[in-house]
């Protein structure tokens, strides 16, 4: 089974179209244009008028790309970018399994008239309040297009009232609750890098790939950017570390000499390694390899964009 | 079916049946249950041979007074089954439960086991162990699938840590969330639930004993009462663990005689200077510094810690009484056996 490596998703407003020119070249491995914070309704036709090339720009650099559309005006935003070169789109807000179900059958329409493969469009849902954290299975589950669920915790936080602080972390439930569920359904988990720290400006390198590692290791599967300074942390931390391939190389060595002498239980560093330990292992080192696919993928899309770029045509729009 | 006798479960030793060296000196560790292991020890081309080591294997791991238990393969259920239920064996531990209905399967298979090899209905315990993040969303489902799952845990460990794609031993509990819903799922449906508070680890050792005794005595005071580990190392701080101390049992003598007092006062609640009390009578309570401040509230709530706290006190003696004794049969009849 391939492994959906979508590591970080820099997020930038769609009205900012100097951002949205640039987004390609931060190595995020997947880039969400949003339509819904940031955008004057006064300016949202234009904008969407500008929104396929938009995308188009934003995948240069071997990215994904997603937008991000107004809860109050799904139709309208998704008729004006489905086409070839965007992956999906985030639906904010979501909070029954309908809202996912409307947007899907939407989007089935949409394929047809712009022709794109049929269910080949994502809907990433985005859980900003208790209705949806509560109703989070339903949501998964409600269709074959959701592949990733986002808590966005600055939305959460704005809906219950709560004043985020670094030393009182209110979502241990809400974010449990999600990576169980989902899971168990077999879509990614994926945090808000940002709030996860509960910091405000530009985080140190060190600083952010901690809040990755973190989120990580709590089940998260990629981090939402709101800056590009933390894509490479990001990056970085949701690759296995070639210490721990390394270390995971060893414990397949010993295994595999325990099981050759009959036993599926071995002592190594101090540490017991059995089965499933073998198993997480053999995880890690596929994650490595998938990772190293993707960069291997995005570099060649990179060095494609760089070549092709005419230093004389300025980037600001 | 019969109601059985609430088993303790302080400290157990999982090791692959495989291995005879482990098999054959388990008896004299200490544990309250050996769990014989058919699934992540053994190796695949060995699962054969595995299933049919158990039925010999129960009395050569009871004999010290441990209860027999064994961890069956999620894939090889059936064929593990019909291996292993044979009279002695307390308890069948299922790895990776996910669903409802494959425990109600092996509650009707132990049923007609039970039924054909002359053990009394209802003996075998069903240990539902959550291991993935299916499982715990199934948790109530599967804790209230069959009167046999008697304790209920788990969302922690290696495979819980492969299936949501986390580390173990980062520092911080990645587990919290699941473990939450298995332990109220275990709670709600009226089973004992078979966790343990967070404690950060970082090396990932299975033998330190000092660890292994601060991990039971966390996990007694936050309500739990169930252990086990892989290395012999661990047994005796476990079961000390889980034990209360001293001090703790003449506290809950002195709780409920001053609680007898105040029954007695037409009070419902009663405030005592602890520092006032003198040290050298019995019952005393807990020195002043074991608490917040020199005040002990007395009320039917503690009343009802130290009731329990002396009742699985009476527990556990009786349970360490019937292990010394089996060991002193054992030994008997090897003195019988070898005369010198």
């Amino acid at each position: 089974m391939s492994i959906l490596v979508r590591r970080s998703n820099l997020i930038v407003p769609a009205v900012q179209s100097r951002m949205v020119s640039r987004s390609w070249m931060h190595h995020a491995d997947a880039v969400t244009i949003d339509l819904q914070d940031g955008t004057p309704a006064a300016e949202l036709a234009q904008v969407r008028k500008n929104l396929r090339q938009s995308v188009a720009l934003a995948g240069k650099g071997g990215a994904q790309v997603f937008v991000r559309v107004n809860a109050e005006f799904v139709y309208a935003d998704s008729d004006a970018v489905v086409g070839p070169g965007l992956t999906g789109i985030v639906l904010p807000g979501v909070e029954s399994a309908n809202q996912v179900e409307e947007a899907g059958a939407m989007l089935a329409d949409l394929e047809k008239i712009h022709g794109v493969p049929r269910g080949s469009l994502e809907i990433t849902p985005s859980i900003e309040s208790a209705a949806g954290v509560w109703h989070v299975r339903e949501i998964i589950t409600a269709s074959d297009r959701v592949k990733q669920i986002v808590i966005d915790e600055a939305a959460l936080a704005a809906s219950l009232g709560i004043t985020q602080s670094s030393e009182h972390d209110a979502f241990v439930f809400a974010r449990g609750r999600l990576c169980i569920e989902a899971t168990a359904a077999g879509v990614q988990p994926i945090a808000v890098a940002d709030p996860m720290g509960v910091q405000t400006g530009q985080l140190s390198h060190e600083g952010m790939a901690q809040i990755a590692t973190d989120a990580r290791n709590l089940g998260f599967k990629g981090m939402v950017c709101g800056h590009p300074s933390w894509i490479v942390p990001v990056n970085e931390a949701y690759t296995p570390a070639e210490s721990l391939v390394d270390y995971y190389t060893q414990v397949r060595e010993v295994f595999a000499q325990a099981l050759a002498a009959g036993t599926a239980a071995a002592p190594f560093a101090g540490r017991m390694i059995d089965v499933p330990v073998d198993e997480w292992a053999k995880d890690v080192l596929a994650m490595s390899a998938a990772c190293a696919a993707r960069d291997e993928e995005k570099r060649t899309a990179f060095v494609a964009a760089e070549v092709a770029l005419d230093p004389t045509v300025p980037l600001i729009g | 079916m019969a109601t059985t006798p609430r088993r303790l479960k302080r400290s157990g030793l999982t090791m692959p049946i495989v291995t005879p060296r482990f098999i054959n000196n388990a008896w004299h560790r200490g544990c309250d249950f050996i769990n014989m292991d058919l699934e992540d020890s053994v190796p695949p081309d060995l699962k054969d041979v595995a299933r049919n080591l158990v039925r010999e294997s129960i009395p050569v791991v009871n004999k010290g007074g441990a209860d027999a238990v064994c961890r069956i393969n999620h894939d090889l259920m059936e064929a593990d089954l019909n291996a292993v239920i044979w009279p002695g064996l307390m308890q069948v531990n299922y790895p990776k439960a996910e669903y409802r209905h494959e425990i109600e399967r092996i509650d009707a298979i132990i049923t007609r086991l039970e039924a054909e090899r002359g053990i009394r209905p209802g003996t075998v315990e069903i240990g539902a162990n959550i291991e993935t993040a299916v499982g715990v969303a199934n948790a109530y489902e599967i804790v209230t699938a069959s009167p046999r799952v008697r304790e209920f845990g788990g969302a922690a460990g290696y495979d819980m840590s492969r299936d949501l794609g986390v580390e173990m031993f980062v520092g911080f509990d990645q587990f919290v969330y699941g473990k939450g819903e298995v332990e109220l799922a275990a709670r709600a449906a009226g089973r004992e639930p078979h966790a343990s508070p967070f404690m950060p680890n970082i090396t990932g050792s299975v033998s330190d004993p000092d660890r292994a005794f601060a991990e039971a005595d966390a996990a007694r005071k936050c309500g739990f009462r169930i252990g086990g580990g892989l290395h012999p190392a661990v047994v005796e701080p476990q079961i000390r663990g889980f034990a209360a101390s001293g001090d703790e049992i003449s506290d809950a003598l002195w709780v409920l005689q001053e609680y007898r007092k105040l029954a007695h006062s037409g009070e419902t609640w009663v405030q005592v200077d602890v520092s006032s009390v003198d040290r050298e009578e019995s019952p005393r309570p807990m020195a002043a510094d074991s608490y917040l401040g020199r005040h002990r509230v007395i009320d039917r709530y503690e009343a009802a810690k130290a009731e329990e706290l002396l009742q699985w006190q009476a527990l556990c003696r009786e349970r360490d009484q019937e292990k010394a004794e089996a060991v002193d049969r054992v030994r008997a009849a090897e003195t019988m056996e070898s005369p010198s």
